[in-house]
Parts: structure tokens; C-alpha cells; sequence
């Protein structure tokens, strides 16, 4: 393993909102909280923080400049470097990362966060899709993943009792998560005996609808061993994006899957966690052979998005799940992945490692 | 837990411009046709203007007619449709390769059953018989060879705008913050709250202290006075935008509360011609309390001089 450099940048501290069907807090209120978190778990002040960088999402909120408002989670006085992106916060995490690879400060933040329990999210997703050919169909993020469960399970890829699997393991798992907002014993055969939403997905194959936040701070090198006893390094960030459109892709593959995890670098070392976006039981399976993953590695043992799905915030949860089995657990490498776009469009991979022990 | 909340629909009128790839395609609709775009060795529906691996320009001399009917490549039964879906009973969403077309169309299918639905079967449109260049021309496919429905005649000129008229209703919880200010603003009262830390004063309804970020709450209140000095304003003149009740010029402006350093911004002020809005001018606040709950209508001078002061200009917030 190369030695860490100055360049290096590791994951020193985190937080996550309880994962909740529905909260009477706002988004500000939200990220108030996993900011605070974050900062008290890294064992800093905000006043530390050299670069910010939000992802959410002004649809979910149901106000534009949403992000605005919740600088004041933040205490930007004196003034911060800030930034948002309307994408999930591992996209904000990006960011912050390409941020730090600049050399000039030391210490960024990243949030996602969002409320979809303020609206039928089966109005808002079509507002974010092609405007001419798609949105005024009113296609919602449940048919797009009933279209690519469909292909897959004709090319004999899946099958709808091994999606079931997955889903009862899922939420099997999820119960030793304290943030998990769906989890328990569930019998495969009374799952499958349940109507489709959008065939052939069943109500266990979709995540939740999930009011959440969550919040990571990462640090350079020094810095990141100075403040941090056990840094979580990533040694690999990377992420791909396709066609926008369905009805131009194989969506029996997931080729963006496979270019981000080479970019991150999966392929230099085995590793031992994947935490997945796989936010339908179909994705799973397909995610998991585009990044090659075996047998040996496990998947989603916090119970992944079937088990709390907080828009904006689940991919960012992915890598906070994935860094907390290194630093808490036996695992050395692990990967996080979060996705964006209708059938797994866009693909974010993050690598991340421990300190030999 | 029951919460307090309050529902908001945020319409979203868009009108959009085509191009020239889809603008025919939308024309071709308002004449029951479908058109594909030929991109080296295959044709893609619907069409774009840019290959996608490519990303070569793409002419729309290149466009070329494809369909009626198609090949379900992919599909999902919707039991249970919702407010957007383009059907009102259970069908399907499918992802169907026009006859001639290399890529597939994403679009309904009145199927009447989902045991009626596989892949590989066979599907034609059935037009609505009002078209307007619109993807929903076609009000679904339905299985079968034949296109039904449709008559009349094309568009008279190209069809160059589409319009989507979306919306999304919101119920958002009011927080306790808000629901207490609310109280204070129906006794015609200002609620504030003042930082512990920092000691700024802030509006009653807000959460937190953006300075320090510390959340603030009942045990922060303060009452903040009626009385105040406008430091900047602005004359709108009304633009009948959706949603305008406005039609003559009319002021904004900021008041500087007396006594706590609080400013209320894009108040409304009267009685003032607005030639004669001021930065300095003293203002009091103004209820209507005829009904259950006071409202704050505006501002109104209190005769008192001017405040002349050269940097109040700078304080909008």
C-alpha cells in the first residue's frame, strides 16, 4: 500500500439524521443537527470548517434557492467558502474532495439532505426528466425502475423471488441500524404474495419514502491524522454519467457502474462492504456485476436504501455506512456507491480505506 | 404526533421552445405520423438532435418516418395511476421500438389487463382527435396491429413551442417558531427572538441564529416595537406574470425597526404617492383588526422628521 501523502484526504467524522417516514423539523432545522454532529463526532468547532459544499434538491424542498435558507444550519459569519449541488450529497462530498485536492485548505464539510414526505414524489421526479418526451407523461422514479426490472428479469438476470430475497435480507440487516426506518423479519413467500406497484415490483421492492439528513467532514493528510485517530482514507472518487433517455440504453447493463468503480480504482485491491444506492431490489444484483463484486464481498449490511431512503442524502449515508465499518469494524477497504437519474443513469464510486492495523 | 401544517400548490407554466429535430417530431404528431432520425447505420425514435454516443450534429434532413406500430421491448403495469400518468385506470408504461426504429419510445399502453402485456407484443397508437404537437397527441398505444382514433388535419403551420403545465402541491409542518408568531402577529404584535450568544434580535418565525447556528425558541423571546424608519425601497411596476393581482406602481420597503436592530424587508407601505417614498421616512405599523386575527396591512408615516442618516441606505437586513 503507498504511503499517505499531504494529497491524501480521509473521512474524519460524520452524522446522520434518524431516517423517519415523516419529520416536523425543516430541512435548516435537519442539517443544524448533523452539522453539529459531524463537527462534535470530528471533535471541532464549525469555525473549522474551511469549505462547505450542500446537496439538495428545490423540487423535494418545494421552494427555489432552497439551499439558501440552510447556510444557517452552517454559521457562515465571518463568511465561508460554500458551495451547493442539486444532486445527492455524495456529489456535495465530491466537491468538497476535488476542493481539498486544490492544496489551499485543509477541512471541508459536505450535507445532503431532503424532506419527500411534503409531496406525492410521483409529481416531483418527472419534473426532473427530459421535458419534452418524458416529463409531460408524468413517468415517475417507480416506472422507470418497473421498465428496468422488467428487461432484467426477461434476460433471466433476476428473478422476482430473488429480488424478495433481497429485500427480506435487507430489512433483516437493517435492524441493527439505529437509523433504519424499515427493518424486521419478513417471510419471502408472504412478501411475493403481495400486488405489484409497477410490475414486477412489489411494495418491498422500493426504498421508502424518507424525510432525512446527514453530514461528513474531511480533512488533508496532517490534518486528517492531527484530528482524527483513524482517519478513513479514499483512495479512489470517481463518478460516470450515460444517456439520460431509457429508450437509448441496454438497461440490462450498467456501464457507468463499471467506468466510475476502474476510475476510483476498485479493481487495485479486494475490499469487504459495498453500501450501495441500490434503492429498488433489481438495482442490487446489476450494480453489484458491473463493479464485479463476489460473493465475498457484503452488500448493504446497514440495510441500504430499501431500509430508509432520504432523497438527497441516501448516497452520502452509503459512504458514511461504508467509512463507519472501517474505523468501527474489522473492515479494511470497502466502497460506497450513490446514483442519480432514471435507471441508474448517473454513477458515483468512493473507495475508501483504513490504516494498516 | 399531529403537526400543524400548511399546503401550498407551486404551478410551473412552462413553454418551451423545439428546435428544429423536435419541432418536426411534434409536427409530425399533430399529423398521425411518427418520425425517427437516421444516425449512421440506425434510426433513432424519438429523435434528437445530437447522436447520443457520439454526439454528432444530427439534421433534421435526416429525419425519416417510422411506425405506426411497434414492438414492446419493455413494460411496467401501473395499477393504481396517478394525478400525472396519462390514464386514469390501470395500464402500462412500455418502452416501444417503432417499426423501422432502432430505440425505443417510452409510452403508455391501454392494455386493459396486465395479463394482456409481454414483451414482443405488438402495439399501435391511438391519437387523441384534438392534436397540439405534444407527446401526449398519441393518448396511448393499444395493442394491435391498427391505429385507432385521431381525424382532422395536421398542424397549418410547424409546430415550434410545447407547452407543460406542471404542478406540486406541498404540506409542510409549521414549526412551533412559527406557529407562535403567527399567535403574536394575530394579537397585531411583533414577535422577535435574540440570540444568546451573539444578542442579535431576529424575526419571531426564524429557527436559528445564522451567526452562531444555535436554534432559538420560546425561552428567546422578545417584543419588538411598532415604530421604524424605512432605509431602502423600491417602486414595482407590475408585470402580468401568472398569479399578479398588481396593476399600478407600487413600493417595497425596508423598516428598521426603533430600539432592537431588526429589519423587516419588502414591506408594504400606504398612503405614500410613491414619488414621495423616502429613505429616513419615520413609519408606524398599521392592522386591519376587523377580522378574528389582526393582519398587518403596512406601514403608514408618523409624521415625524426625517432621519437623516447617510448610511441607513446600507441596512437591508
Amino acid at each position: 500500500m503507498a504511503a499517505r501523502t499531504d494529497d491524501d484526504i480521509a473521512i474524519i467524522g460524520w452524522s446522520q439524521s434518524p431516517m423517519v417516514r415523516a419529520t416536523n423539523k425543516t430541512e435548516t432545522q435537519m442539517l443544524l443537527e448533523v452539522i453539529t454532529g459531524a463537527v462534535e463526532h470530528t471533535g471541532i468547532t464549525r469555525a473549522e470548517l474551511d469549505f462547505t459544499c450542500a446537496g439538495s434538491c428545490d423540487y423535494v424542498a418545494g421552494q427555489a434557492f432552497s439551499f439558501v435558507q440552510n447556510i444557517d444550519a452552517i454559521g457562515a459569519w465571518p463568511p465561508k467558502r460554500d458551495s451547493h449541488v442539486e444532486m445527492d450529497g455524495a456529489w456535495a462530498l465530491y466537491e468538497a474532495w476535488v476542493r481539498l485536492l486544490m492544496g489551499d485548505v485543509d477541512v471541508a464539510l459536505a450535507t445532503g439532505s431532503g424532506r419527500s414526505s411534503t409531496a406525492d414524489p410521483g409529481t416531483i421526479y418527472p419534473m426532473e426528466m427530459d421535458p419534452y418526451y418524458l416529463a409531460p407523461l408524468g413517468v415517475d422514479a417507480m416506472t422507470f425502475a418497473g421498465l428496468q426490472a422488467q428487461a432484467l428479469v426477461e434476460r433471466g438476470a433476476v428473478t422476482e423471488r430473488q429480488m424478495a430475497e433481497i429485500a427480506a435480507r435487507t430489512r433483516r440487516d437493517a435492524k441493527d441500524n439505529p437509523f433504519a426506518q424499515v427493518s424486521g423479519d419478513f417471510d419471502v413467500d408472504v412478501l411475493l404474495a403481495e400486488d405489484y406497484v409497477r410490475s414486477p415490483l412489489r411494495r418491498h421492492d422500493l426504498p421508502p419514502i424518507t424525510d432525512g439528513a446527514s453530514a461528513v467532514v474531511i480533512a488533508r493528510g496532517d490534518k486528517a491524522r492531527e484530528l482524527c485517530e483513524r482517519p478513513v482514507w479514499i483512495t479512489g472518487f470517481a463518478h460516470y454519467a450515460e444517456i439520460h433517455y431509457p429508450g437509448l440504453r441496454d438497461l440490462t447493463k450498467a456501464e457507468s457502474v463499471t467506468l466510475a468503480g476502474k476510475a476510483a480504482g476498485l479493481d487495485e485491491a479486494p475490499i469487504q462492504v459495498a453500501e450501495l444506492q441500490t434503492a429498488f431490489t433489481h438495482e442490487e444484483p446489476l450494480v453489484a456485476s458491473a463493479l464485479g463484486l463476489g460473493p465475498d464481498v457484503e452488500i448493504n449490511p446497514s440495510g441500504g436504501p430499501l431500509a430508509g431512503n432520504p432523497i438527497m442524502s441516501t448516497g452520502l449515508v452509503r459512504i458514511i455506512e461504508a467509512a463507519a465499518r472501517i474505523r468501527d469494524g474489522g473492515t479494511h477497504r470497502a466502497l460506497a456507491h450513490s446514483t442519480s437519474g432514471p435507471c441508474l443513469q448517473q454513477n458515483l464510486v468512493c473507495v475508501l480505506e483504513g490504516d494498516e492495523r | 404526533m399531529t403537526t400543524a401544517s400548511r399546503q401550498a400548490t407551486i404551478r410551473f407554466p412552462y413553454k418551451r421552445s423545439l428546435g428544429p429535430v423536435m419541432g418536426a417530431f411534434m409536427t409530425a404528431l399533430t399529423e398521425q405520423r411518427f418520425l425517427g432520425i437516421r444516425s449512421g447505420d440506425r434510426v433513432i425514435c424519438p429523435p434528437r438532435e445530437w447522436d447520443p454516443d457520439t454526439a454528432a450534429d444530427l439534421s433534421a434532413d435526416d429525419l425519416v418516418e417510422v411506425g405506426p406500430a411497434g414492438t414492446v421491448e419493455s413494460w411496467t403495469w401501473v395499477a393504481a395511476p396517478g394525478a400525472a400518468h396519462p390514464l386514469d385506470r390501470p395500464f402500462a408504461f412500455a418502452l416501444i421500438r417503432l417499426d423501422g426504429a432502432d430505440t425505443t419510445l417510452l409510452h403508455a399502453v391501454d392494455a386493459g389487463a396486465i395479463d394482456v402485456m409481454a414483451t414482443g407484443m405488438r402495439v399501435a397508437p391511438r391519437w387523441k382527435a384534438e392534436r397540439t404537437g405534444h407527446i401526449t397527441d398519441v393518448d396511448a398505444f393499444v395493442p394491435g396491429e391498427t391505429p385507432e382514433g385521431g381525424g382532422g388535419a395536421g398542424a397549418e403551420e410547424p409546430v415550434t413551442m410545447m407547452e407543460y403545465d406542471a404542478a406540486i402541491t406541498y404540506t409542510l409542518p409549521i414549526t412551533p417558531n412559527e406557529a407562535r408568531d403567527a399567535e403574536w402577529v394575530a394579537q397585531g404584535r411583533f414577535l422577535g427572538l435574540q440570540c444568546p450568544v451573539c444578542g442579535r434580535t431576529y424575526l419571531g418565525s426564524r429557527g436559528y441564529c445564522p451567526v452562531d447556528a444555535v436554534e432559538l425558541g420560546a425561552e428567546h423571546e422578545v417584543e419588538l416595537p411598532q415604530r421604524g424608519t424605512i432605509t431602502n425601497f423600491t417602486i414595482v411596476t407590475p408585470v402580468q406574470y401568472p398569479g399578479q393581482t398588481e396593476t399600478d406602481p407600487f413600493p417595497r420597503v425596508h423598516v428598521l425597526l426603533d430600539e432592537h436592530d431588526v429589519v423587516l424587508g419588502y414591506q408594504n407601505l400606504i398612503e405614500v404617492p410613491v414619488e414621495e417614498v423616502r429613505v429616513g421616512l419615520r413609519v408606524q405599523a398599521m392592522w386591519d383588526t376587523t377580522g378574528d386575527a389582526a393582519e398587518l396591512e403596512g406601514w403608514i408615516p408618523t409624521g415625524e422628521a426625517d432621519v437623516e442618516d447617510p448610511d441607513l441606505v446600507n441596512r437591508i437586513c
